[in-house]
């Protein structure tokens, strides 16, 4: 089947027509990298399948069916579901916000019986949705500058507030980037976007005075020069650059990276498994996954481009911002280059928040490459 | 299909602006994926050595192994401070340790006072990161086991066996070797802004006087590591012991002393003060250097109390004090020596005669002598030390030749011994006296006449030290070099300069024989005939006895022995032997201990029969004359050694070695 049958109305319904249409090289990318993780949390626990290694792939496993399955998923249902899914989200958060299970000093779960879910994360998908969907029924000329952009600009930070206040800095970060560079795939004026960034710089000061929370402050301070407080607020980054910086051109060898195994390295399993990789693979290593990153997000910049309609390209892209945003925080963390906020490598590092998040986003970038000829839209026929 | 709700120009338009931005951001993220790729080889490829470095130093930790301090022997190999092993419990703090619950715990495997307890949790709280306290000492081994099988849950805790300092000869050597001890404040001061990290070990120690204190850096030698990787809390996952840094021992420093003569030394002083010292007069080893009473120097090793330190510098026989090198006093009548060989070379006739009646009026003021030797030549007034005969002596050729003499022969020189603690002590002349009293009047300056006489009798200014006069003896026996005393014979296998590569004295050989005469005469007939006679058949001992006055006498009365100790006569005596063939010369002196002859030569004679005993030519010579060897030497009262003065008081004053 190739894609002209796609085309075909009808044709391009049945699932197995859809099945053929998912991007494969793209699975295999995501797959590695998943892989890589394996590797990496298997070494960790010195040469272990647990803790770590093997609930890793088990999740990514369910969560590439999931994706699969959600790949099937017409985009009309995703169109369909956008507001609610950005509904559901913003109240859980605020059910968060009323009453959190206090879990690493921050509010950032919400006991469910026997789920713990973090709104934060259905939040990532929701906002990514709504942003889409908004747009999708926009006129250009009003995505560029008008008034109609406060409703966009209350979506994103309605839930960017709440998590900060969590408080969470790093997810608050990424949902205003992740809305922010869909208000600019949007149409948003690039000279209002200019202006903004002047505006934020300028609101740097104030918001370092008054809102951040000392540690939030002390981390970011130490950032800028760990050395002055290896032991202190400096350890994490200094201990994850040592890591880096050991790891030389070829790495010290599987297994074998001092800094992970004797525990010298925080979060090893997890916010700083990078440095693990580049301190047991070396910069070979490094370059590698950066490499597999780097190609899956220009191949979903790729799936977003193709599609026909705005809702597809937005919620694909949106997502594929969410996934390269994690990317660029998290390495440039490790690397000492940003501060240390608690963003993870996804699919690299251990936990299941995140790859689900990210896995469930991939799915809706697959769905928008398998329904790339369908169209979206507002009218209540398109729902059934 | 239901309708599109949007116009194709305006699908066309946002198309347009999604394709161009989505462009972008693939460009943003290419960019950003470049940075960190660039930032990857920056930190991985041009600093990776710098952080190879720091991870070593995280996964490592070298643990400081103090290097084993060198030996000191004698000139026979014997040892004189040697290290014994020492079982010790350490604690270091690390971080996030929590003190007071380690030491609580290190309290139930070891018996630890509730006062110590409290002063460990202060002292590991105080000191660095890693830094090891030591908590305990000289543990038995089964408290030691006891530590080592916990020490593993015990982050911080270690039980190694250490070396401590051991003087086997506890009180004999002390003044010479001195002794090591804990490091100070001050020590760390001295050693600058970054100390040598083996000073902060708990275990060490520095020598704090005689060859300890000289030879503090040889003896050190160089401190080692063991290689332990660890974990980020600290504690050990595995030893790498290809990693380890061995310790360099300190170097071995090997004295001319003789341990047997040492010690038999310091026994014949007994209770009584003094110093005694022996030379080969053809080398110039010193082969015995010992100050009596003494003191146990492995109680200064431990760390003296309070009290017991206070007990030992209050003693009034200073046991603290090094009376060979520091102390100094009237030579005596062992200086008229020196008068007569000043006079000889002054062109004095040593067959002049003069009459002795006891007094000797001079000026205004009347000097005595202690009985009346009638009329007699050089020879016989060295023999019975007439005084009377030496005034006129030193009358005829002045302080300033006497002193140039007395100079030639090392009285009032610094010699280097390699340690410290000499005082020069004073041979006076004219221009002494004048540059000594400048800051007085004129007419105190210049010297008197009268001042002359005392000079003659090694009274007056007249000040040495034991060690000086043994110098004196020693040259006048070898009877052509000027020689220098030598203590330490090789530092780590190095031999030392030998005291004898010196020029030659500068008095005239047949004055020398003279005088060596004159001296034989002393114990074979004169003053010393009961107290110097060795007993070892033809091996015959040359002398000279000293009394000197320790104060200025009451006017009349020459006799102290009923004085209290402190203002008795010192007695000395110097002598060498064998006469004929001079190999070993001495100097003793008994601090307040009366006469010459009585105090200061018998015990002389029993130092200088255990030199002559160790030499096996002198052995040999003995047996090949058919005499034998007497067990003690005849016609001599062999108690008066035991005779001494008992010491003022009766309780034993703690770390005094008698």
């Amino acid at each position: 089947m190739t894609a002209s049958a796609l085309t075909r109305p009808g044709e391009r319904d049945r699932p197995i027509s859809k099945f053929q249409e998912i991007d494969w090289t793209f699975c295999l990318a995501l797959c590695l990298i998943a892989g890589a993780g394996g590797i990496m949390l298997f070494s960790i626990a010195g040469g272990s399948w647990t803790p770590w290694a093997a609930p890793h792939l088990f999740r990514f496993a369910l969560c590439f069916v999931l994706m699969i399955v959600l790949a099937m998923i017409s985009l009309r249902i995703w169109f369909v579901a956008a507001y609610p899914v950005y509904a559901i989200g913003l109240a859980l958060l605020v059910a968060v916000e009323l009453k959190g299970d206090i879990s690493l000093g921050a509010q950032r779960w919400l006991d469910l019986g026997p789920v713990r879910i973090q709104p934060s994360e259905i939040m990532k998908i929701g906002l990514v949705l709504a942003l889409a969907r908004f747009y999708h029924g926009l006129p250009p000329e009003m995505a560029k500058l008008s008034l109609r952009l406060l409703i966009p600009a209350t979506l994103i930070a309605l839930p960017a507030l709440l998590v900060a206040h969590q408080p969470d800095l790093g997810t608050a970060v990424l949902i205003v980037l992740t809305g922010g560079s869909l208000m600019i795939l949007g149409g948003l004026s690039l000279r209002l976007v200019g202006m903004g960034l002047l505006g934020v710089l300028l609101a740097i000061w104030p918001f370092v005075t008054f809102v951040l929370h000392d540690y939030q402050l002390k981390r970011i301070l130490t950032f800028l020069n760990p050395e002055s407080d290896p032991s202190g607020s400096g350890y994490h980054i200094l201990q994850s650059k040592i890591a880096l910086g050991s790891g030389g051109l070829m790495g010290r060898g599987f297994g074998l990276g001092s800094q992970s195994q004797l525990n010298f390295l925080p979060e090893k399993q997890t916010d700083f498994i990078f440095a693990t990789l580049a301190e047991e693979f070396g910069f070979l290593g490094c370059i590698s996954v950066l490499f597999l990153y780097a190609a899956i997000i220009l191949m979903a910049l790729r799936i977003a481009s193709i599609s026909h309609s705005h809702f597809g390209r937005l919620s694909a892209a949106g997502m594929t911002a969410t996934f390269a945003l994690y990317v660029m925080i998290n390495g440039a963390m490790v690397m000492g280059l940003a501060p240390v906020v608690g963003v993870p490598m996804p699919l690299l590092s251990y936990g299941g928040t995140v790859m689900l998040t990210v896995m469930i986003g991939f799915g809706l970038v697959m769905s928008v490459r398998v329904h790339r000829y369908d169209e979206v839209t507002s009218g209540r026929g398109a729902l059934l | 299909m239901s309708e599109p709700s949007i116009f194709f120009s305006e699908v066309n338009e946002r198309q347009g602006i999604f394709h161009r931005r989505a462009f972008l951001m693939g460009g943003v993220t290419a960019l950003g994926i470049t940075a960190l790729v660039s930032r990857l080889a920056y930190l991985q490829l041009i600093q990776a050595q710098r952080y190879q470095k720091l991870a070593a130093g995280n996964q490592f930790n070298f643990q400081l192994v103090p290097p084993p301090r060198g030996l000191i022997l004698d000139r026979n190999g014997v040892y004189l401070a040697s290290n014994r092993p020492n079982f010790r419990l350490l604690v270091a703090r690390e971080r996030g340790m929590d003190v007071d619950k380690t030491v609580d715990k290190v309290a139930q495997l070891v018996p630890l006072e509730p006062d110590r307890i409290l002063r460990l949790k202060r002292d590991i709280k105080r000191a660095a990161l890693k830094q090891p306290v030591s908590v305990m000492e000289d543990m038995t081994w089964e408290e030691f086991s006891r530590v080592n099988v916990r020490a593993p849950e015990l982050p911080g805790v270690t039980a190694d066996m250490g070396e401590v300092r051991v003087y086997p000869y506890g009180g004999a050597f002390a003044h010479v070797i001195g002794y090591v001890a804990k490091v100070n404040d001050r020590d760390l001061a001295a050693a600058g802004p970054n100390p040598d990290p083996v000073l902060l070990n708990p275990g060490f120690r520095v020598g704090r006087q005689g060859v300890e204190r000289a030879f503090d850096q040889p003896l050190r030698g160089r401190a080692g590591a063991t290689k332990a990787e660890v974990d980020a809390r600290g504690r050990v996952v595995k030893m790498d012991p290809e990693g380890d840094i061995p310790a360099t021992k300190g170097k071995e420093i090997r004295l001319t002393l003789d341990a047997d003569i040492q010690n038999r030394a310091l026994e014949v002083f007994g209770e009584e003060s003094g110093a005694a010292v022996v030379m080969d007069c053809r080398s110039g080893d010193v082969l015995c250097m010992v100050s009596a009473p003494s003191f146990d120097a492995n109680r200064f090793v431990r760390g003296l109390l309070g009290a017991e330190y206070k007990a030992l510098s209050e003693y009034e026989r200073k046991p603290l004090l090094d009376k060979a090198l520091s102390g100094t006093y009237p030579p005596g009548s062992t200086f008229k020596t020196m008068v007569a060989l000043a006079a000889l070379e002054n062109g004095f006739d040593p067959n002049q005669t003069y009459t002795c009646h006891g007094v000797f009026p001079f000026g205004n003021r009347v000097f005595h002598c202690d009985k009346s030797h009638g009329t007699l030549n050089m020879h016989d007034a060295i023999k019975t030390s007439c005084d009377v005969y030496f005034y006129q002596a030193a009358l005829s050729c002045g302080p300033d030749k006497i002193a140039t003499v007395a100079r030639a022969f090392g009285l009032g020189q610094m010699f280097d011994l390699g340690i410290e603690g000499q005082k020069r002590g004073v041979v006076p002349d004219r221009a002494w006296k004048k540059a000594h009293f400048s800051n007085q009047p004129a007419n105190q300056q210049v010297w008197y006449p009268g001042e002359t006489p005392s000079m003659g009798i090694g009274q007056g200014y007249v000040n040495v030290n034991p060690l000086q006069l043994c110098v004196m003896t020693a040259r006048l026996a070898n009877g052509q070099k000027a020689l220098l005393p030598r203590l330490v014979k090789s530092v780590g296998g190095v031999d030392q300069p030998s005291g004898a590569a010196v020029p030659d004295l500068p008095v005239s050989k047949e004055h020398l024989q003279f005088v060596r005469e004159a001296m034989a005469a002393v114990t074979a007939s004169g003053t010393a005939a009961s107290s110097g006679a060795l007993g070892l058949g033809p091996i015959l001992m040359a002398g000279k006895t000293g009394t000197a006055q320790s104060h200025t006498y009451a006017s009349g009365s020459r006799k102290t022995e009923h004085l209290g100790w402190a203002l008795r006569d010192h007695a000395w005596f110097v002598a060498f032997a064998p006469y004929d063939d001079p190999r070993y010369a001495l100097s003793v002196l008994v601090e307040h201990g009366g006469f010459g002859a009585t105090a200061a030569a018998p015990r002389a004679r029993e130092i200088m029969r255990t030199t002559l005993l160790k030499d096996s030519e002198i052995v040999k010579r003995i047996e090949a004359s058919g005499q034998g060897i007497a067990a003690a030497a005849p016609n001599v009262d062999s108690g008066a050694i035991d005779k001494a003065a008992p010491a003022p008081d009766s309780t034993p004053i703690p770390g005094v070695v008698p």
